[in-house]
């Protein structure tokens, strides 16, 4: 079940490098005294179900990013697919703001308007991958 | 039989380092950009066999080994090991794959119909030989539909479990820092399904190829028919320190299922690897399909064709045999002298 949480960090871990950045950087006035615990690259270990006989295994690994801030009681935390460990940060400042109630307008905002522009692009993909679809006739 | 330290050749490996490195040029960020751009499909061939996904590493490492993807591959799992592991995703599922492609050899109207996605099967290959002339080439765009494809297809297994033609196997709740790892303990004979689908799934396409092929060819116990093929996106599902589960961004995956027809039900091969790869999913599904019951050093035994289908093993241990090997050639060629020496004196006529 999603929750309001992790919709909003999936949104964010796929938003734009260009977007995320200059969006953060406005909250960081806000937030006060802000503690990096991490900001760093490393991997995150990928399983797969195979469908033939169940088997959990490990498909391989995929290069992340990860920020671990705290300020005051709230953690924030930011990992992303890539080596952009600013973007990362970025994450992580916004989702503590959006934890901490700061400038609550104005996440939502970014979150609404980043996640009609995901939306838009899946949507313009499926159509195009629907255009694939065969229409089979049997004579 | 002696080792015999030697000195020298410094300068030589230098300048042919240099020499290599040369003919490639230099190296800049617009580079690895375009290679990222133009070549998605080696890409994603690297980033598999590597078993390491980020696209801007396997272009740089394109770009700075010249495209001998045997080095490229090498030098991304060197670089894997400087970076810690910060955590292990939920496993992907079937039914979470944001699908790009999926179609069945084996049965026409399975649920959710057969969707082509980008593909070159039914193409004429033609090299587009005006380009050289200055003539760019232009793909014609894509028409879109006016309503999506649904973004999640249904299993065609399950679809089969319901007419009864196979049994879905029962899951597999190992938790995922729990679930066996070749790059972090040894691979031992019969090996674990985890190990050998893992093994499959960062096998070099070449290999897999060939000893899917042997199999495919007769050289194995069962014909493979594509039951379900598959190109997809999965997310990375990763926990923020509190827990909540989140996607930290997507990656592409393929899999495939074969199919055999023996006995009162259908049996299924399956492999998958990072990337957009479905040659060494299909052959790697066709050696998982065989593998059962397989000859002892045949093709389709698994001792073997894991071993055989490990690209940085074998290319290096190939490539070992241009290293220095005086001391044991001079010995075997004494041997061959020897030998000679006292053949010829049977042969000489007693006085």
């Amino acid at each position: 079940m999603e929750t309001p949480h992790s919709s909003h960090l999936s949104i964010l871990a796929r938003s734009g490098a260009e977007a995320i950045k200059p969006f953060a950087e406005t909250l960081i006035p806000l937030l006060g005294d802000v503690e990096v615990l991490k900001s760093q690259t490393g991997l995150v270990m990928l399983p797969m179900r195979d469908t033939a006989q169940g088997t959990a295994f490990h498909l391989g690994e995929a290069l992340v990013s990860e920020a671990h801030i705290t300020c005051g009681d709230i953690e924030g935390y930011g990992m992303r697919r890539g080596r952009d460990l600013e973007a990362a940060m970025a994450m992580a400042l916004i989702d503590a703001a959006l934890q901490s109630g700061i400038a609550s307008a104005e996440c939502q905002a970014f979150l609404d308007a980043q996640q009609r522009t995901q939306a838009a692009e899946d949507h313009a993909r499926l159509c195009q991958v629907e255009a694939t679809r065969v229409d089979m006739e049997t004579f | 039989m002696a080792y015999v330290a030697t000195r020298g050749g410094e300068r030589a490996i230098e300048q042919a380092e240099r020499l290599f490195r040369a003919e490639m040029g230099e190296i800049t960020e617009a580079r690895v950009a375009e290679i990222k751009a133009a070549m998605p499909y080696l890409i994603d061939r690297v980033m598999g066999e590597a078993s390491l996904y980020d696209e801007d590493l396997a272009a740089l490492a394109l770009a700075q080994t010249g495209g001998e993807l045997f080095e490229a591959v090498l030098v991304l799992r060197a670089w894997r090991t400087t970076q810690p592991r910060l955590q292990v995703a939920d496993p992907i599922t079937q039914d979470a794959l944001f699908t790009h492609r999926r179609i069945s050899a084996a049965f026409k109207d399975i649920p959710g119909g057969q969707v082509l996605g980008p593909t070159l099967d039914y193409s004429h290959r033609i090299l587009a030989t005006d380009v050289l002339n200055g003539f760019p080439f232009k793909p014609a765009e894509v028409e879109p539909a006016a309503q999506p494809a649904p973004a999640y297809q249904p299993s065609v297994a399950a679809w089969q479990a319901d007419n009864d033609l196979v049994d879905l196997p029962p899951i597999d709740d190992t938790a995922p820092e729990d679930i066996p790892d070749v790059t972090r303990e040894p691979l031992l004979f019969p090996a674990k399904r985890a190990h050998t689908l893992q093994s499959l799934a960062r096998a070099e396409t070449g290999g897999a190829l060939a000893l899917g092929y042997a199999a495919m060819r007769g050289y194995g116990q069962a014909h493979p028919t594509v039951n379900e093929l598959r190109l997809a996106e999965a997310d990375i599902m990763v926990r923020h320190p509190n827990g909540t589960a989140f996607s930290a961004g997507r990656v592409k995956v393929s899999q495939a299922e074969v199919v055999s027809k023996k006995g009162e039900k259908l049996e299924l091969g399956f492999a998958a690897t990072l990337g957009w790869n479905e040659v060494k999913c299909i052959s790697a599904a066709t050696l998982d399909l065989n593998s059962a019951g397989a000859e002892k050093g045949s093709a389709t035994e698994e001792e073997f064709f894991i071993y055989h289908t490990e690209g940085v093993e074998s290319s290096g241990f190939c490539i070992h045999f241009k290293l220095p090997h005086y001391v044991t050639f001079q010995s075997s060629l004494d041997a061959m002298r020897d030998a000679k020496a006292k053949a010829a004196s049977r042969k000489e006529p007693a006085e």
